[in-house]
């Protein structure tokens, strides 16, 4: 809402310089955008509040001025000079649906002669942005943005049977509007009509049949109350959007809607000639009294923790139209202004008071919640998974949940939550599978020549549920791409792209974090992964994790020209199961003892199924193994390759004898013969 | 006394008779043996032929079995070594054996031949060298540094590349930490939301033009996705009662078409208060320590009044502009503030609807967006920039 300062003033003196008066208007909840200069002097734009429709105007902003300097706002009065003759014979009124509209207030005037407004006029409309049309229409525009109540001017002789009916529309009626929109109307829409038909759609916009034109020798002023929920549901279906739905949606003052209408019909005689018909015609059905609150001082200490006195509290309050009587030493009955719907309750009163006796002044105070004892598992575990990954080199993404549901089917068969207003088709669905935000990233950043990536994210995936709110789980997608190292040769380093291995062991490396007894590999990856560079990582809790490359029919989908590495991990299930503990082990100080076994393993025997003949042993002193080197072709049989063995013993009591690790070695080669392996020779 | 005379001597006649005498000696010989090597590969060569007589010479001098330096010190310093002295020596031996490697006469070709390339490098001479030419500076030293590159100590050293985490994480955790300090906790909600939670319950009926301040994506009529985080204030309420002390944060969702200041989807950070003896006097110390926590010190706060259907009063925090220091400039508006924060009492229907008695209990919340104080705090321009995942973007955190 602009607000014009030479305008303010007429009604308020503001014992203030524009910088002041901006700073004291945002201490009253009127936050001022900007202070500009135009025509007609100072303009201030001020940002109103949705609560507040009584500031969308020059005379409610002098309201809000005058309490808080302290000063008398002028009283609105506006006497009318009225010809002999009455309204009602020009003018009948009638308002068939109560419920809807409130009040309707009506004056005709005579004779006027519609032309361009004077120079003043003018001026003050362009300085808060309103465009100037005609004397008649500027008047309306002019008192709304002074008193903050939309008006209506008819050309009266536009009305059949000189008639006002405000109805609810009939199924299949229709009025083409000023906009020049033939607009479909039905019975959630209120209209003004005439004898015969729409004429207006109510506390909206007129029609273009009244409108006001050079020819207009006689004006039917509208000043009416329309209930705010209905406007509110016409205008949003019609799409549309006025200063009068604005204000009407918001509440308009139902006391304000004669003065109004007086200051309206005295500023048309003025510029554009005519005579006031005699009498207001006031159908006002609704006579509704504000209900008056209890305001108790100890709400008021108890909200705010200030002991405000009972003068101040009065000050204020009488300063912002609301009536105040004590009632003993308890508080007040309060009734609250007509212009004030947004005033129910006695806590909205206590804002009031706080308002105008300045946040600012009331006191601080810095306490703790009470201490807890409890830890938040959660985080503790959200930050361990990121900082391994960061010493892994990864970089944490948040990209948007808002993919496109085709892209997204490529990659799981759980429905996505699809948008029913999306912005695009691109983002019309909350994503099921994280993989399509991870490739995009890989991409992107592929794209720009940037080729050796680690990205993670810690983020959900979603899916609708048969009853209740959507399936929301928990994710923690990996991607990488590239190179093992950045291109270094300190040592003979060379370049190398990441394999399985690289990959895995990250993923190794992460979940080492907590106690996953029994975690072993799988083969069996998903569907978008290479059949043989992918598989998972479970353990009797569940799966933890997927992973692999991508393969090659959603590298083209992507067009994607180097090997893409994808883990999708489980991420309600890590954060369920709990961080590794710590506790020490003593360790030998006997030396260890190292054997390498060159064997001959028939192809299809995994080293998994090895480690657990050897583990299966249980030998005490079996400290660690490892593999070595693999090798197939030359004089290695058909059928087999040949692996070397690395095991080392240790002793926590003696130090080994030959004896002992060749007896330990036979138990190794005996375990590993059960599965057909021997010592190559 | 030269070099070969010392070898030709035990430590005894030589009177080193203790470990940092040995060390020091020790010491010595490995200066000599890395001098000589210097001077052999920055002499260079004529041609290859010469090139390798030196370096065999060299080799010979230091390793030959017969009378090589390395040779005569094992034999009359380390072998003669009394009892006391074997360990330091031993040690001191086997580290001059690891560095004699770099005598062989393939090292010393190695270092020759790389310094010659170097040379050439620079000189942009022709050759095999221009591929290395096409690789980024850093790249091109090491590629060809292989046998020198140990002695220039000016090259950096070897980092493994880290990864980062997001700004957006980074401002999140910061926040959480100064409220976890404070005893709240960490509280959090589902995202796709009932439009009850997200409105109804927190005083936004639908026929209310506030709710229009909320540009909300649908998944129907009944259901969204979460416009703000204020929706668990209810859930909590509900599930844990009063008095109740949390932050909530998370992702939410607005129907903006992105631009530089908008994001369809964006983070923000819900605090909640509800206890017995709860006044606007705790929400604005609490409100005030944590502006000066998360943004210095000295910064100021100021409370104004504003509208949330939600709270009762409500207010806006601003912060003393950090640019101006509150003299008013293109940041700030010419203000000297900028807005950080919603905030405001508990409305007491709010509290009705999270089945609180608002006679017995008061609260207060608050409500700031996240992605804009990482905007903030590290200066960055365009809120887009935080969903692009662009590596020379995510690595500078
Ligand atoms: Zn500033």
């Amino acid at each position: 809402m602009k607000i014009s300062l030479g305008w303010l003033k007429e009604f308020v003196e503001v014992p203030a310089e524009p910088r002041e008066l901006r700073r004291d208007l945002t201490m009253l909840g009127l936050n001022v955008e900007s202070i500009s200069a135009a025509r007609d002097g100072w303009v201030l734009d001020v940002e109103v509040t949705t609560n507040r429709p009584d500031c969308l105007s020059h005379y409610g902003v002098a309201r809000e001025a005058a309490t808080f300097y302290r000063r008398a706002l002028k009283p609105l009065e506006f006497p009318v000079k009225e010809s002999a003759e009455p309204a009602s014979s020009e003018i009948a009124i009638e308002i068939a649906d109560p419920d809807l509209c409130g009040r309707y207030c009506g004056r005709v005037v005579q004779n006027v002669e519609v032309k361009p407004s004077p120079e003043w006029l003018q001026k003050r409309l362009e300085a808060v942005g309103q465009r100037p049309i005609n004397n008649v229409a500027d008047v309306t525009n002019y008192v709304l943005m002074e008193l903050g109540h939309p008006l209506h001017a008819f050309d009266l002789s536009r009305l059949r049977q000189r008639k006002i009916i405000v109805r609810r529309a009939k199924t299949g009626e229709h009025l083409r509007t000023r906009d020049d929109v033939d607009r479909a109307l039905g019975s959630e829409n209120l209209v003004i009509a005439d004898a015969q038909r729409a004429v207006a759609l109510a506390g909206v916009m007129g029609g273009e049949d009244s409108e006001i034109s050079s020819s207009t020798r006689a004006v039917l002023l509208e000043s009416a109350w329309f209930e705010p929920v209905s406007i509110r549901r016409t205008a949003k279906a019609q799409g549309m959007h006025t200063e009068a739905s604005h204000r009407f949606e918001r509440g308009a003052d139902i006391q304000m809607a004669p003065v109004a209408l007086d200051r309206a019909a005295t500023l048309i005689a003025e510029l554009a000639g005519g005579e006031i018909l005699r009498g207001m015609v006031d159908v006002y059905p609704r006579r509704e009294l504000h209900e008056p609150l209890l305001l108790r001082r100890s709400i008021i200490l108890r909200v705010l923790g200030a002991e405000i006195s009972w003068e101040e509290v009065e000050r204020i309050l009488r300063g912002l139209g609301f009536e105040t009587e004590r009632r003993g030493t308890e508080g007040w009955r309060v009734t609250p202004a007509s212009f004030r719907l947004d005033v129910t309750r006695e806590v909205d009163l206590v804002e009031e008071v706080a308002r105008h006796y300045g946040y600012d002044k009331l006191p601080t105070r810095l306490r703790s919640a009470p201490p807890r004892v409890e830890k938040d598992l959660v985080r503790e575990k959200e930050l361990a998974i990121s900082a391994r990954l960061v010493a892994l080199g990864y970089r944490e993404i948040i990209p948007s949940s808002m993919v496109d549901p085709a892209e997204n089917a490529r990659f799981t068969d759980r429905p996505p939550v699809v948008l029913a207003n999306p912005l695009s088709q691109e983002a019309s669905a909350l994503r099921s599978s994280p993989i399509p935000s991870m490739l995009r990233a890989l991409r992107w950043n592929l794209d720009r020549g940037q080729n050796d990536v680690r990205l993670f994210e810690v983020g959900k995936t979603y899916s609708p549920r048969a009853e209740g709110l959507a399936d929301e789980r928990r994710v923690l997608t990996l991607g990488l791409t590239g190179h093992r190292k950045p291109v270094a040769v300190y040592e003979g380093e060379k370049e190398k792209v990441v394999g399985i291995f690289d990959f895995k062991g990250d993923i190794e490396t992460l979940l080492e974090a907590f106690e996953i007894p029994g975690l072993r590999f799988e083969p069996e990856g998903c569907r978008y992964f290479d059949s043989a560079q992918g598989g998972r990582l479970v353990a009797a809790a569940g799966t933890f994790a997927v992973f692999g490359r991508l393969d090659a029919a959603t590298m083209d989908y992507y067009k994607l020209r180097q090997d893409v590495w994808l883990a999708d991990v489980d991420l309600d299930l890590l954060l369920k199961t709990s961080l590794r503990t710590f506790t020490f082990r003593e360790f030998s100080r006997f030396p260890a003892v190292e054997r390498d076994f060159s064997l001959l393993v028939p192809e299809g025997r995994s080293y998994h199924e090895i480690e657990g003949a050897v583990r299966g042993l249980g030998l005490e002193t079996l400290q660690s193994l490892s593999p070595g080197d693999v090798f197939r072709g030359g004089a290695i049989a058909a059928g087999h390759y040949s692996l070397l063995l690395r095991v080392v013993f240790q002793s926590p009591t003696h130090t080994l004898t030959s004896e002992e690790v060749a007896g330990m070695s036979q138990q190794v080669l005996g375990a590993l013969e059960r599965l057909g392996i021997r010592l190559r020779t | 006394m030269t070099l070969e005379e010392k070898v030709g001597k035990t430590l005894a006649e030589l009177g080193v008779s203790d470990a940092p005498a040995v060390e020091a000696l020790f010491a010595e010989v490995r200066a000599a043996m890395d001098a000589e090597r210097q001077e052999l590969t920055s002499r260079g060569a004529a041609d290859d032929r010469e090139r390798d007589k030196l370096c065999k010479e060299l080799r010979d001098r230091w390793l030959a079995r017969k009378n090589g330096l390395m040779s005569l010190i094992d034999d009359n310093w380390l072998k003669k070594a009394v009892k006391e002295l074997k360990p330091v020596v031993g040690r001191q031996f086997n580290d001059l054996r690891k560095a004699s490697a770099l005598m062989q006469v393939e090292e010393l070709i190695r270092a020759i031949d790389s310094l010659r390339g170097r040379a050439a490098a620079t000189s942009s001479a022709a050759g095999t060298l221009t591929d290395d030419l096409t690789l980024a500076g850093h790249a091109r030293t090491t590629s060809t540094a292989t046998g020198t590159l140990t002695d220039d100590l000016t090259v950096p050293g070897y980092r493994r590349p880290l990864g980062s985490i997001h700004p957006v994480t980074r401002v999140l955790r910061e926040i959480e930490e100064i409220f976890l300090g404070l005893g709240f906790r960490i509280e959090t909600g589902p995202e796709v939301e009932s439009v009850y939670y997200n409105f109804d319950a927190l005083n936004i009926p639908e026929t209310h033009p506030s709710r229009d301040d909320w540009d909300t994506l649908y998944v129907d009529s009944k259901t969204l996705l979460r416009a703000h985080t204020s929706p668990v204030q209810i859930r909590a309420m509900e599930k844990y009662g009063a008095p109740l002390y949390i932050i909530v944060p998370g992702k939410v969702y607005r129907h903006d078409n992105p631009d530089a200041s908008h994001s369809p989807m964006f983070h923000q950070i819900e605090g909640l208060a509800v206890d017995r003896d709860i006044t606007f006097a705790d929400l604005k110390g609490t409100l005030d320590f944590f502006a000066k926590k998360f943004f210095g010190e000295k910064v100021r706060t100021r409370f104004s009044p504003s509208f949330f259907p939600f709270t009762e009063p409500s207010g806006e925090v601003s912060i003393s502009c950090v640019i101006c220091d509150g003299q008013g400039c293109r940041t700030c508006k010419e203000s000297g503030w900028v807005e950080v924060m919603g905030c405001g009492m508990v409305h007491p229907e709010v509290l009705r609807h999270g089945g609180i008695d608002p006679e017995q209990f008061t609260g207060w919340a608050f409500g700031l967006g996240v992605d804009r104080y990482a905007m903030m705090k590290y200066g960055i321009n365009d809120i887009q920039l935080f969903f692009q995942s662009d590596v020379r973007f995510l690595e500078q955190f």
